[in-house]
């Protein structure tokens, strides 16, 4: 690594970021040290802003930003101590791989023969041997990705964020990525990765930050957000031969907090996706009613990410 | 000036379509004066190549190329997002303005004053008393004027193409002919003005229409002021996500 930030990697105390009227960070705090953390949220919650506040791109409307201890805005020895893998595709088409990989660690102040070893490394460390003597106009958006990760490491900095890493990886691409930035958070350096899907998030993330609508509606150890996640009362819709009949049925069991009869529909409410999840067919057998059609109501993410607003 | 930045701006620049599409544009300049050669009209040779130089060289292809090559020297970057690239590096944003200049500079003079020699040579049948040389090294000096303007423009607006055309044909094209006080702020007077001193012909031949004076000062003027707004505004410039 180059070099090892002194305090927190990062920080941001009560940073907020708006524009004009619209608010798109909303009085932000948290600190980073180590390891690899998810920045989960919706499409459009926040994340990029946040990220780009981080990378030194965004000055923050109120609030502070900090990288190493000191403001990231209008700093760019910064970029010594950082890689940055942006969300946006665009990378130069008429560059070769290995051409790209080798200008970032030429930028990054490289001696020409220690920039070729780092390049041949970073190359390395994502898989892309056999494409980096093409232009990346002939590119896969999986390729295209690695490349920008390369680039982001080949001057191996502390601090690593990267903005929807596993956008346009194939499942294979994506387990690899995953690996090394579970490798490279072992090294000590710290990782920060935004995504709005909790799966990536759950694979690889000690920690989770969660952002919804510009605020951190969540923070800490990935399992305990998980938790509140699962644990979350939940709305099924159902249709049966028999909707009254399997009301009654199911209010005799535990795990049911309430149900709702209207227009065909049977709506059920249970605190446990679980235990209700194994239940319902059970009772409705029991019952001889037979099930039509069985519907979470509120599985989207953005419902998720809403519920751990309100709490 | 950054080895690499200029390295990647140059391929840039010059790996795109419309790079051959100037080259056309100067081929034509070119095919005007072979046919004027064709038909052998030696005694108007010199007023034909200044006119040649100025109206179409000058006055037309000079301000297209530093146009394209200006603006797209660092706003296309900025609009596409590949800028991030090279503004998170430990290069202060106003190096790597300057390296971008020069390069657009360097090819916007590349392009312009190399089929200008050549329609030049043809027309003149040779170096025509210093006309084609005067005209090629004034058009230097436009084209470094035009560049600064076009990539301080591309910094400040979004639009920068339809304002840089709208500064080129109605500004210097229209007003400049018809209001003698516009042609102060035309960079094509300027050129023309230089073109005037290192030509060194008869009124008759070619006459500039704003003196030196007023034009040395213009440029200096443009040059500077372009390039310092540039660097402020390139060292201010946001970047936000695809998603806020």
């Amino acid at each position: 690594m180059t070099d090892t930030p002194a305090g927190p990697a990062i920080e941001l105390a009560n940073a907020s970021r708006w524009y004009g009227n619209v608010v798109a960070v909303n009085d932000v705090s948290f600190r980073l040290d180590g390891g690899v953390t998810g920045l989960l949220g919706p499409n459009g919650a926040g994340k990029s802003t946040i990220l780009h506040m981080m990378a030194g791109f965004l000055a923050p409307s109120s609030g502070a930003v900090t990288v190493a201890g000191a403001p990231s805005w209008r700093r760019p020895e910064m970029y010594r101590s950082i890689g940055l893998v942006p969300e946006r595709e665009a990378v130069y088409p008429f560059l070769t791989g290995r051409q790209f990989v080798r200008a970032n660690a030429r930028l990054q102040g490289m001696t020409s023969a220690d920039a070729e070893v780092a390049t041949a490394r970073a190359i390395g460390q994502v898989e892309l041997n056999d494409a980096q003597d093409r232009p990346i106009g002939t590119y896969s958006k999986g390729m295209r990705q690695r490349a920008k990760v390369a680039a982001a490491l080949v001057h191996e900095p502390p601090i690593l964020l990267l903005d929807e890493p596993f956008n346009g990886m194939d499942p294979r691409q994506r387990l690899h990525m995953m690996d090394l930035l579970r490798r490279m958070a072992a090294d000590g350096r710290t990782i920060l990765f935004s995504s709005h899907i909790l799966e990536e998030v759950e694979r690889v993330a000690e920690r989770v930050l969660v952002i919804v609508a510009g605020r951190l509606a969540a923070s800490g150890d990935f399992r305990e957000i998980r938790r509140l996640m699962t644990d979350r009362p939940h709305t099924f819709t159902l249709r049966s031969t028999d909707n009254r009949a399997l009301a009654a049925a199911l209010l005799r069991e535990p795990t049911i907090g309430g149900v709702e009869l209207s227009d065909g529909l049977l709506t059920v409410r249970t605190a446990d996706f679980g235990a209700f999840s194994r239940a319902v067919a059970g009772v409705a057998r029991r019952a001889g009613i037979r099930l039509h059609e069985l519907r979470p109501t509120d599985e989207s993410l953005e419902s998720v990410f809403s519920y751990l607003v309100r709490r | 000036m950054n080895g690499v930045i200029a390295g990647i701006t140059l391929r840039q620049l010059l790996s795109r379509r419309r790079t051959l599409l100037l080259l056309l544009l100067g081929g034509v300049l070119v095919l005007v004066a072979l046919v004027f050669r064709l038909a052998g009209d030696e005694s108007r040779a010199l007023p034909f190549t200044a006119q040649l130089l100025a109206n179409l060289g000058v006055a037309v292809l000079m301000p297209l190329v530093a146009l394209l090559f200006g603006t797209g020297a660092i706003g296309s970057e900025l609009e596409d997002g590949t800028a991030v690239y090279l503004l998170a590096k430990p290069i202060r944003r106003g190096a790597i303005l300057l390296t971008k200049l020069v390069v657009a500079s360097g090819c916007a003079i590349l392009v312009t004053c190399g089929p200008m020699l050549l329609a030049g040579l043809i027309a003149a049948g040779g170096l025509g008393d210093g006309v084609v040389l005067g005209f090629v090294g004034a058009a230097a000096i436009g084209s470094v004027l035009y560049s600064a303007l076009f990539v301080a423009l591309s910094l400040t607006t979004a639009r920068a193409l339809v304002f840089g055309l709208g500064y080129v044909l109605i500004w210097e094209g229209v007003l400049s002919g018809l209001f003698a006080g516009t042609r102060t702020f035309s960079v094509r007077q300027i050129t023309l003005a230089y073109a005037d001193l290192f030509a060194d012909v008869p009124p008759e031949v070619f006459d500039a229409q704003l003196d030196l004076g007023t034009a040395s000062v213009m440029a200096a003027v443009v040059v500077v002021t372009a390039t310092a707004l540039a660097i402020r505004r390139v060292s201010m410039i946001e970047i936000a996500g695809e998603t806020a």
